[in-house]
């Protein structure tokens, strides 16, 4: 069912290439400034580089002290996801496949967390922290983000739980396993594709996240790569070091760039099951 | 010594009785499976949000000994211009930035799902990319693109022949409002064209067939049975993006702070500057503002449920 090329046509086309320049142009058009000296910049910001100045990148690097914030986030997003990841994981077989008194009320506390907006509660979290000494410190923010339960991702494991036959734990019982083996060597293997699906959010989640670093970690050698970008930025209306931000901040993008080019398939999907499950 | 190992040897068999009884197995290993996610939500999002309510009677600036003064702080609040202004604010994004997205996103969805055009996979992964940046990329970007002296629209103004000197976006009282809306969409449509390309999908091909047999031009076959065929998700994304555009403001916070002169203000930003600012700390008035965003969030949440049509349609 072909219909002829339009005035339409022209016009849906335009509308999907200027869509797609909007998100494109941006990005291209901060890399090549990045290679630019300043003067360049300032002079014109149309013209193309003369020279490629890539040092500018190893000027963000020391200046911003990247290296060390991108260390910090390592040491944060990795843990993080590590031990979220894992407890989610068993958390979500225990409240999804598992029969016991009390678990309608725990789904019920659960889903208290859907009416919650979270926001008010930064302030006596933030006091809590405090307390239990936790604040300033990139550990602090690992126990804050990796203990906890989220109902997107209990229904997203959930339901690739749901969808394994009972008869696959009952025979392994049969065999003398424990809970535990089945959990380790039949469960979590057949949930990979949904584990990946968790993990790769919480990665995106932990690695975007600016405002608990923001307001927990106040030693700059702490900063992770988000809080040094905003402080970067701040230092801009001093400097105006145009060129030296637009590498940073190309250097802050990478991380993110790599999970959506490998993982592109993943994040759409889960994306799309977010929003369905609501 | 000998007595020892007998004593073990005895022991082993009764322990393992004790572990393989089916029951105790199965709670603790809930105990193990549930106690670090449940328990962590307890603690550090469930205490927290109950104990606004009570912070939001305080008179305490975190540091010295709170002081109980009742309902004081709610009263102040609704005397405080800054709330009304910021409120104002939010009502504004709340509004046109939920709008932008929907019809932008069903635009672009509609187009890619119906029209199949080359490229179609190429669009919506462009599409989507912004949804995987963080919120510090995508302000800094747009920070770039606004300003004055060598932003990116500016240049491109002076390019097609429009010379506003150099006026910085985000400094004006005039645009800054206006100037945080493009973020916020920019960075959300890709998740909807993704959302709404999925649901339109599943429209069975049959429906458009006979539409076109009946004559249905493209437009009334879109308006007929596209959209309220969809409207459920479409429901659900509208609401999802009004909260959003109450709750958010990390992007108000790296563009301006809510300046110049508070012209982009909004409630979870005052409430975050009342408690983390630079300036006075103030956890109970803080904590106040909170809990009135809150009430508008549930306010907000009924009217959307109640204005946007959620009648199922069939054919």
């Amino acid at each position: 069912m072909t219909e002829k090329r339009s005035l339409a046509d022209v016009l849906w086309i335009v509308m999907l290439v200027a869509g797609a320049l909007s998100v494109l142009y941006p990005l291209v058009w901060v890399f090549y400034q990045s290679l630019k000296t300043n003067q360049q910049f300032f002079q014109n910001v149309w013209s193309l580089p003369e020279t490629l100045q890539w040092s500018n990148y190893k000027t963000a690097w020391v200046k911003y002290g990247i290296g060390k914030s991108l260390l910090n986030t390592l040491y944060y997003v990795g843990l993080s996801l590590i031990i979220g990841t894992f407890l989610t994981t068993l958390n979500a077989y225990a409240l999804t496949r598992i029969e016991f008194k009390g678990r309608k009320l725990i789904w019920g506390i659960i889903m208290l967390s859907l009416f919650l907006p979270g926001i008010n509660a930064l302030i006596p979290q933030f006091v809590l922290m405090r307390d239990l000494q936790l604040t300033n410190s990139l550990t602090g923010l690992i126990i804050l983000d990796s203990f906890g339960e989220s109902v997107f991702f209990l229904l997203l494991l959930g339901g690739f739980m749901q969808s394994l036959p009972k008869e696959l734990e009952e025979s392994a019982y049969m065999d003398g396993a424990s809970i535990f083996q089945v959990f380790l060597r039949i469960i979590a293997p057949l949930a990979t594709p949904g584990i990946v699906t968790v993990a790769i959010f919480k990665f995106l989640g932990l690695y975007n996240n600016f405002l608990a670093p923001f307001i927990y970690l106040s030693d700059q050698k702490k900063y992770t790569i988000g809080v040094a970008m905003y402080q970067a930025n701040q230092l801009m209306q001093y400097t105006s070091d145009w060129v030296t931000l637009f590498a940073g901040v190309l250097i802050a993008m990478i991380p993110s760039v790599f999970m959506f080019v490998f993982f592109q398939r993943w994040i759409m999907e889960g994306a799309t099951l977010g929003g369905v499950k609501g | 010594m000998n007595n020892m190992k007998q004593l073990t040897r005895n022991a082993i068999p009764e322990r393992e009785g004790w572990l393989r009884s089916k029951q105790t197995q199965k709670w603790i290993f809930l105990l193990f499976a549930i106690t670090p996610a449940f328990g962590g939500y307890l603690l550090f999002t469930l205490y927290p949000n109950l104990m606004s309510a009570y912070y939001s009677l305080l008179n305490w600036n975190g540091i010295s000994d709170p002081v109980f003064v009742g309902f004081q702080n709610y009263v102040t609040l609704f005397q405080d211009k800054y709330v009304w202004r910021a409120l104002f604010h939010n009502l504004i994004y709340m509004f046109f930035v939920p709008a932008f997205v929907i019809l932008i996103s069903l635009l672009l969805a509609y187009i890619l799902t119906n029209k199949n055009y080359k490229g179609t996979p190429f669009y919506k992964v462009i599409f989507f990319f912004p949804n995987v940046l963080s919120s510090v990329v995508v302000a800094l970007l747009w920070a770039f693109i606004y300003d004055g002296s060598f932003g990116l629209l500016n240049s491109m103004l002076r390019l097609v022949g429009i010379n506003i000197g150099e006026y910085y976006w985000l400094g004006e009282i005039k645009t800054a409002l206006w100037a945080i809306i493009p973020p916020y969409v920019w960075a959300g449509v890709g998740f909807y064209v993704i959302i709404f390309m999925n649901a339109m999908v599943t429209i069975p091909k049959s429906l458009y067939e006979s539409a076109i047999l009946e004559g249905a031009t493209p437009m009334t076959r879109l308006v007929k049975i596209t959209i309220p065929l969809i409207m459920p998700i479409v429901r659900v994304g509208a609401l999802f993006l009004v909260l959003g555009s109450l709750k958010g403001f990390e992007h108000v916070l790296i563009l301006t702070n809510g300046g110049p002169a508070g012209s982009t203000d909004v409630i979870g930003l005052y409430m975050f500057n009342l408690a983390f600012g630079a300036e006075y700390h103030n956890y109970g008035y803080a904590s106040a503002v909170g809990m009135f965003l809150f009430i508008v969030l549930v306010i907000a949440k009924l009217i959307t449920d109640k204005y946007i049509t959620s009648q199922t349609v069939e054919y």
